[in-house]
């Protein structure tokens, strides 16, 4: 049973601990420290927002149907066999034309520091047991990371799937 | 049950692969190409020509990816002909393929001018790999280079010549600015700034008469309307495609603006399917009848033609027919939907060097321009695409701060409920 990464948007308090785990864990040197002081610039996957008394955690959801597949005409974006999008890893590669940026509902589809590749969730983050870096840093339990059947299917749609991403998804 | 598709660009092979996951290991899949290997991005051509990719790295799949799919792959053959009741389609070698469902995903081929000379050694489009290999090979002879088109390919072609190395790249514009179908001015002149500083030169109300010839039969210079005869060794046509539609169009099927097909992708043609460059759609926000030519269109009728291919059922909802993302030099576009409607909001935002329209039609966002920052460029296409009340947001859309729209798109209970158990 693949595990999805879910929001429980009231438990958010924006204090951005999920944007500095994720952004160290896709250091080279796996610490805030040593990343900067080996001039890395360390780039967050995951994006907190705020409206009004509210804010939230947003990340790639993985699409069923992933416009970003579609729209990638480099073909470096592809679904590995766990269900990750991801551009990274694969035989070819990104050329940033942010075609995807054009078509994720999401917005969470970002650029590098050098503004030439796309960077988005790939979880590759997680730990030995399994759990993306985001996630082990909530303080509060807003993201939780765990077997889709766990969770009410409708309702985990009906958060965010259904409702922004609208057009095409069918097969 | 055979399934043949013809062509391996982007609707190709999303139709394939899409074949193989819906339709599991006992669906036959064959592929025609009249491409002469494998499938390889259009897109990246101009990438190919400036040297910053090779043939090798344009590859759209991995190696061995039609084995491993399980597809029977046949590339270097034309299909000339298709025979819908005997269910048949007939390659140029004389071989016969009998398929159960046809998908043709024929593409599209350049607009060349109809001037004297566009025959000569040294006119070129930029469409296929054999155009940049070609092109490719006059490279150290070349020192005056004319694009002919101000469009995405013109531009990126021009670009490309320029990063080779070719000295004197000039582009000749139909129309008084860049992009028209794309941009509006503001964002057209941005471009414009940012293509000069690299080296492009551009000429405006310039349309080819003809191609003029050197003593060895090579193009020596491109002559145009006004009477001016500019010196080039080398010119690149960049005037839009055209849907080939041939194939369909013999066998008695109906033809429009591109192949025609219904919601389900089908053509007029029994058990005859239709994607990509080649087929006519429906614009969603204006109801027009157009060719689609747009990659991510492509990929997605691809995946809806395999679904409805296997008896499936799957609708094709209306598309957005401008739906372009690009970048030139350091400054990145995307455009999307219409360019004009009832409220145009514009800002430039001097701090990022960003500049965004928006285009409204009452309470809805029906089109958007952002050039230089491009975050977050999908929600406002998802607003677009979705028709959701926008105007409430404008402020923040015309800040770029997409982000807070999306948690403002959430169902109210959705943001105050706790932990869904």
């Amino acid at each position: 049973m693949p595990r999805e990464i879910l929001i429980d948007f009231a438990r958010c308090t924006g204090c951005l601990s999920c944007r500095l785990a994720c952004a160290v864990a896709h250091t080279q040197a796996k610490s805030l420290f040593d990343a900067v002081l080996a001039g890395e610039k360390p780039r967050a996957r995951i994006f907190v927002h705020q409206l009004g008394q509210q804010k939230a955690p947003i990340n790639c959801r993985h699409c069923t149907d992933a416009p970003c597949l579609d729209a990638c005409m480099a073909g470096a974006m592809y679904r590995k066999e766990d269900g990750t999008v991801t551009n990274e890893g694969g035989e070819q590669r990104c050329v940033g034309c942010w075609m995807c940026v054009m078509v994720c509902p999401y917005g969470a589809i970002t650029s590098d520091a050098a503004g030439t590749v796309a960077l988005k969730c790939d979880r590759n983050c997680r730990d030995e047991s399994g759990t993306p870096a985001c996630v082990r840093a909530c303080p509060t339990g807003a993201l939780v990371y765990t077997e889709v059947e766990d969770y009410s299917a409708h309702r985990r749609h009906g958060a965010l799937g259904k409702i922004l991403a609208g057009g095409a998804g069918a097969p | 049950m055979h399934f043949v598709v013809i062509g391996t660009s982007a609707a190709g092979i999303a139709a394939l692969e899409t074949l193989r996951r819906l339709g599991g290991t006992r669906a036959r899949l064959t592929a025609v190409t009249d491409e002469p290997s494998e499938p390889y991005s259009r897109c990246l051509l101009p990438d190919l020509l400036a040297g910053k990719k090779s043939e090798y790295s344009i590859r759209l799949r991995p190696a061995g990816f039609f084995p491993k799919l399980g597809v029977e792959f046949l590339a270097g053959f034309k299909v000339v002909a298709l025979h819908p009741e005997e269910k048949k389609v007939f390659l140029e070698d004389g071989r016969q393929l009998s398929f159960d469902r046809l998908l043709v995903a024929t593409g599209a081929s350049p607009v060349m001018p109809e001037v004297p000379g566009v025959d000569t050694r040294g006119v070129f489009a930029l469409r296929t790999l054999q155009d940049a290999r070609e092109m490719a090979s006059l490279f150290p002879r070349v020192s005056r280079a004319m694009i002919l088109g101000g469009g995405l390919v013109g531009l990126k072609a021009a670009l490309a010549l320029k990063v080779a190395g070719v000295p004197h790249v000039t582009v000749a514009v139909a129309s008084p600015r860049l992009l028209t179908r794309q941009l509006d001015e503001e964002a057209a002149a941005m471009v414009e700034r940012e293509l000069t500083a690299a080296g492009l030169e551009f000429i405006y109300n310039a349309q080819p008469r003809a191609f003029v010839p050197g003593p060895h039969g090579t193009l020596a210079g491109v002559e145009l309307a006004d009477g001016r005869e500019l010196p080039a060794d080398l010119a690149v046509v960049a005037k839009g495609v055209r849907p080939n539609v041939q194939l369909v169009r013999e066998a008695g099927g109906l033809v429009g603006a591109g192949i025609e097909v219904d919601r389900y992708l089908r053509t007029s043609l029994p058990d005859v399917f239709a994607a990509g460059d080649c087929v006519q759609v429906t614009d969603r926000l204006t109801g027009r009848k157009t060719n689609s030519a747009l990659w991510t269109l492509a990929a997605e009728q691809g995946r809806y033609a395999a679904a409805n291919m296997l008896g499936l059922a799957r609708s094709y909802p209306p598309p957005l027919t401008r739906l372009n993302s690009a970048r030139f030099g350091n400054l990145d576009v995307v455009a999307v939907g219409k360019m004009e409607g009832e409220e145009v909001l514009r800002a430039f935002e001097g701090t990022t060097g960003t500049y965004r329209r928006l285009v409204f039609e009452g309470d809805r966002l029906v089109g958007f321009i952002l050039a230089g920052k491009v975050k977050g460029a999908g929600v406002y296409t998802a607003l677009v695409k979705t028709g959701r009340p926008a105007w409430k947001w404008r402020h923040l859309l015309l800040e770029g701060r997409a982000g807070r729209v999306v948690l403002g798109c959430l169902p109210p209970q959705r943001r105050v409920e706790s932990k869904i158990s």
